[in-house]
């Protein structure tokens, strides 16, 4: 599942620490979120949207496979 | 994280481990393993305290220790190693099995087929439990 979480947040000039420390995770997980490596749960998923003011299909882009 | 159970347990070590260690060198235990044991008792115990208080008294780190604890990629990591890890120990045990086998170690090869036995039926009883549950 690809996401846009890296360029909304470069766009809003929030760095990585701000937004684990905000979420509750390591900024190793946002790294491995914007790089692909790593899924969220829903329940990320959702806060991640929450805090940029979005729906999870803003932030997060849904492929089959 | 740290609580005080915790904090219990690690003075705990350290007293065990003292114990041994005493017994060890007044020769009440016959065996330098003991002193080891007690040295390493000791080591870890002092170690966990030295945590625990470090957790209670800066704030910083507690939170680095509550988000590592919490941060769902690092359960999911847990998760994914002991899995790994089972795997593992399966194949590896499966091997040595069968070269102990080949190599006529009668006792060694049972002991191990028994090991695989009781590790891929604790994984059977894992999924029936966990099946329910969820």
């Amino acid at each position: 599942m690809k996401n846009r979480i890296e360029e909304i947040r470069s766009a809003r000039g929030i760095r990585q620490e701000e937004l684990a420390r905000q979420m509750g995770v390591s900024r190793q997980t946002i790294s491995s979120l914007e790089n692909g490596r790593y899924n969220p749960s829903i329940l990320l998923a959702w806060k991640i949207a929450k805090f940029f003011g979005m729906t999870i299909e803003d932030v997060f882009i849904f492929e089959e496979e | 994280m740290y609580d005080n159970k915790r904090l219990f347990l690690s003075v705990f070590w350290v007293v065990l481990g003292a114990a041994l260690l005493i017994l060890s060198v007044t020769g009440k235990l016959d065996s330098t393993r003991y002193a080891g044991m007690g040295g390493g008792l000791i080591a870890v115990g002092l170690l966990q305290i030295a945590r625990n208080l470090r957790y209670r008294r800066d704030p910083a780190y507690r939170e680095k220790i509550d988000t590592e604890v919490s941060d769902e990629r690092n359960r999911f990591l847990r998760m994914k190693s002991w899995s790994w890890a089972g795997y593992i120990t399966v194949i590896a045990e499966g091997i040595a099995a069968i070269v102990a086998a080949v190599k006529g170690q009668e006792t060694v090869q049972l002991v191990l087929s028994y090991s695989v036995c009781l590790l891929l039926a604790a994984y059977y009883i894992s999924y029936l439990v966990l099946s329910r549950k969820y």
